[in-house]
């Protein structure tokens, strides 16, 4: 070959091969963990505590057949990550399963929401474990792509609570494992009862807030005296939180048992217009949630927004980052019931755990997820790491449950969350379509505190919308 | 006799049986240049034309990604009719275009001509300062902007304060969304654009401003009757370019609005963001591809109209 084409082929075969190995090169391990604004673990003597834990439960059950072992990879959050690991959790997983190593990857929800899809499509890229909130599993429980769990599940469905199997369910099979729940209450600062001149006390405040007509009440009393807002809840850039959480007290959500979408039921608006009075009557704030605004109406000392309904694990929040100079000041009560004599329990929130089809490794992901979730130990662990309340329930016959807490003026707060629990009603607001369906609800409830719309028609404008994207009736 | 004929003018050693006739001759004859481009060729087939074609053929099924792919037929665009969300998206598209293009185009326009007469001092630096923006991450500058704008305590309503204004709803209201967005729109593309009519501008020569001046114009004619008619080409390119930009919209938005990207009652939402959030968000890939293929029917038909409009030539 002459000189000249020997030079054209080295060029050629250079180019090729400089294009081939960029494209095989695999992407490197997963962006760089991302801070999100999630707890920093509480500073609490969690050795003295765990020391309580020991002695109370019993030695974890023998397994008969071969142990598990290999390296799992488990997509989590950086705040339940850190009330796993730090509390010694994995420490204890690994003297049971010596030959498990866990690898963490530290993703913030959105990530995992947008990634986890992607490789359940994909068929490869996926983790062993996969920590998912329930308002989104069960969109990837139908996706498809997740192992099925029933047999594995079988000894916990009765210890676990009983709500939080349907987000896994499909078809009478279980797709995950639940490992914490939402529990909702009502955070209340008591400087600012006291300054109202009403009962400060838990009982006190519970009955002045009984109802969520005697809230709105409560909450004018306390704007005549005081002038401070009741609680935070913005207009514009609502995203339904506390309407779904109104919802799912009265055994209501976006839909009912034959699958009929009732966003636009007259016990819909009429709950959305019940939220209304409070934006009528000018009693709430209106900062969006999880922005700096928001944080410091809690952490304020003199103008501090008066109240909070929301579930357990923002207790924590309150505690560790977002007012932790405000310690003292806190009450917890129950959130105020739709009608007298009616549910003061609620759900928001609550996550769990799945194992993705493709894992090549399922028996030490089940193991991890079984000793995290299904042992009392560890339960209680990450509960007083992190205040991540178990959805297993024996693991709340323990002496943690009833300790006061001095940040809530020495109130036995762990006993209010379990007293809950269990009168949470069944919901219908998570499911297979709740993106779609909090998307079009969350809009309606935009244009209806910005007095665009009434309640009536805006949230007939979503429940049309979602009928004619999802095919229900 | 032709047989023989061909059979000497075939090559002496062929490398391997080469091709003797027509078009395959042709290409064999070129085979080096076909190798060379193949690498782009064969990106484009695999990560353009593919797509492409398979969203075609997606839009009439309705499919999650995983699982058994449904055929619908026409179902999605019939739905897609009254989608009301998706109709807000390209209004909000049109809407923002008309709030910041001819404003960014203008302003690109005017400060290239500012800062392409050596007579400014110290032009070189304007003209970086200008254009840094655009190569910030814009999911970044998002963020930040977010911030400056917060209704209460945010930076710019505490400066406004300063002279007695109230506070602005920034991210609150549906129209002062869109100026929010529309600013942050033009502090990361007008250096961009100006840098386009920069290039457009050095194609003038500068002797008809030059005679134009000398005749008794003042700059401002010479600028209306001279730059801005020799630069139509490049102000429509920009213009086109916005035009596609406006409904394109996707790190911008998503990072000043927050949650899925929509800002108050979608008052920001792109046709980009919606489709994105029906196809990884609700995992309905069907219903995303017939959207795509709307917004694409909707988009081509603008361009084409702007083309038309605007790329006459002057008589």
């Amino acid at each position: 070959m002459s000189r000249k084409s020997v030079f054209t082929y080295l060029t050629v075969v250079l180019m090729l091969s400089t294009l081939i190995l960029g494209a095989c090169a695999q992407p490197a391990t997963p962006a760089a963990p991302q801070i999100i604004k999630e707890t920093v673990v509480v500073e609490k003597p969690v050795d003295k505590v765990v020391e309580k834990i020991v002695t109370a439960t019993p030695a974890p059950k023998p397994t008969a057949a071969p142990k598990p072992k290999g390296k799992i990879t488990v997509w989590m959050w950086k705040a339940t990550q850190d009330s796993i690991v730090n509390p010694g959790v994995v420490k204890d997983f690994n003297a049971e399963y010596p030959d498990v190593q866990v690898e963490w990857v530290t993703y913030n929800p959105q990530d995992v929401y947008q990634k986890l899809p992607l490789a359940l499509s994909a068929g490869t890229g996926a983790p062993d474990v996969a920590y998912v909130e329930d308002s989104h599993v069960t969109k990837y429980v139908y996706l498809g792509g997740l192992a099925d769990l029933t047999d594995k599940v079988k000894p916990y469905l009765d210890k676990m609570n009983q709500y939080k199997w349907a987000a896994v369910m499909k078809d009478g099979k279980y797709y995950g494992m639940p490992m914490d729940s939402g529990p909702v209450v009502l955070y209340y600062r008591r400087d600012v009862f006291k300054k109202a001149e009403l009962a400060d006390d838990p009982d006190g405040v519970g009955k002045l807030v009984a109802t969520w007509d005697d809230y709105l009440q409560t909450c004018k009393t306390i704007k005549q005296k005081t002038g401070l807002n009741c609680f935070s809840s913005n207009k514009a850039n609502n995203y339904g939180r506390l309407y779904e959480m109104m919802l799912w007290q009265q055994g209501m959500g976006y839909y009912n048992d034959k699958g009929e979408v009732t966003v636009d039921s007259a016990d819909n608006i009429a709950t959305l217009e019940k939220l209304g009075e409070f934006w009528k009557g000018n009693l709430v704030s209106d900062e969006q949630d999880w922005t700096d605004n928001w944080y410091a109406d809690f952490a304020s000392l003199d103008k501090p927004v008066a109240s909070l309904v929301e579930a357990a694990w923002m207790g924590v929040f309150l505690k560790s980052w977002i007012a932790p100079g405000t310690g003292g000041k806190w009450g917890v009560t129950l959130m105020p019931a739709m009608k007298a004599g009616q549910v003061r329990a609620s759900n928001d929130g609550g996550s769990g755990f799945v194992i993705p089809e493709q894992s090549k490794n399922k028996d030490a992901a089940w193991a991890f997820i079984e000793f995290v979730c299904a042992r009392e130990r560890s339960a209680n662990k990450f509960f007083a790491a992190g205040d991540i309340f178990p959805s297993f329930e024996p693991a709340y016959n323990d002496p943690l449950y009833i300790e006061p807490d001095t940040f809530f003026g020495g109130q036995v707060t762990r006993k209010m969350y379990t007293d809950v629990v269990p009168k949470i009603p069944k919901g219908y607001i998570y499911g297979q379509y709740y993106q779609e369906m909090n998307g079009y609800v969350s809009t309606a409830i935009q244009k209806y505190a910005t007095g665009k719309m009434s309640a009536a028609d805006a949230l007939k404008e979503a429940a049309t919308a979602i009928r004619k994207q999802t095919g229900l009736k | 006799m032709a047989e023989s004929a061909s059979a000497l003018r075939a090559p002496a050693r062929p490398v391997f049986p080469a091709p003797r006739q027509g078009l395959l001759r042709e290409i064999w004859k070129s085979r080096w240049a076909y190798l060379f481009i193949s690498p782009f060729y064969i990106l484009f087939a695999v990560f353009f034309l593919y797509p492409l074609l398979m969203s075609i053929y997606l839009s009439l099924t309705e499919w999650s990604g995983l699982g058994p792919i449904k055929f619908v037929g026409l179902a999605n665009f019939q739905r897609l009719l009254d989608d009301r969300v998706f109709w807000q998206s390209m209004q909000n598209g049109v809407i923002l275009f008309f709030m910041y293009v001819p404003l960014q185009t203008f302003l690109a326009l005017v400060l290239a001509v500012v800062l392409n007469s050596r007579r400014v001092r110290g032009f070189q630096l304007f003209r970086t300062l200008i254009f840094m923006p655009y190569i910030t991450n814009k999911v970044a500058a998002g963020f930040a902007f977010r911030l400056l704008l917060t209704k209460n305590n945010g930076l710019v309503n505490l400066f406004l304060g300063l002279f007695g204004i109230a506070a602005v709803p920034w991210l609150e209201d549906i129209w002062w969304a869109r100026v929010s967005l529309c600013l942050l729109i033009i502090w990361a593309w007008l250096g961009y654009n100006m840098v386009i009519m920069l290039a457009g501008l050095q194609t003038i020569p500068s002797e008809l401003n030059e005679a134009a001046l000398i005749d008794g114009a003042s700059p401002v004619q010479a600028f209306l009757h001279i730059t801005i008619p020799l630069m139509r080409p490049v102000i429509l390119f920009c213009v086109v370019l916005s035009t596609m930009g406006s409904f394109d919209l996707f790190a911008e938005t998503r990072s000043l609005a927050g949650g899925t990207g929509a800002g108050p009652m979608n008052a920001t939402l792109t046709p980009i963001v919606d489709i994105f959030n029906m196809a990884f968000g609700n995992l309905r890939l069907g219903s995303a591809s017939a959207m795509s293929y709307v917004y694409f029917a909707v988009i081509f038909i603008l361009t084409l109209l702007q083309v038309r409009y605007f790329g006459r030539e002057e008589s």
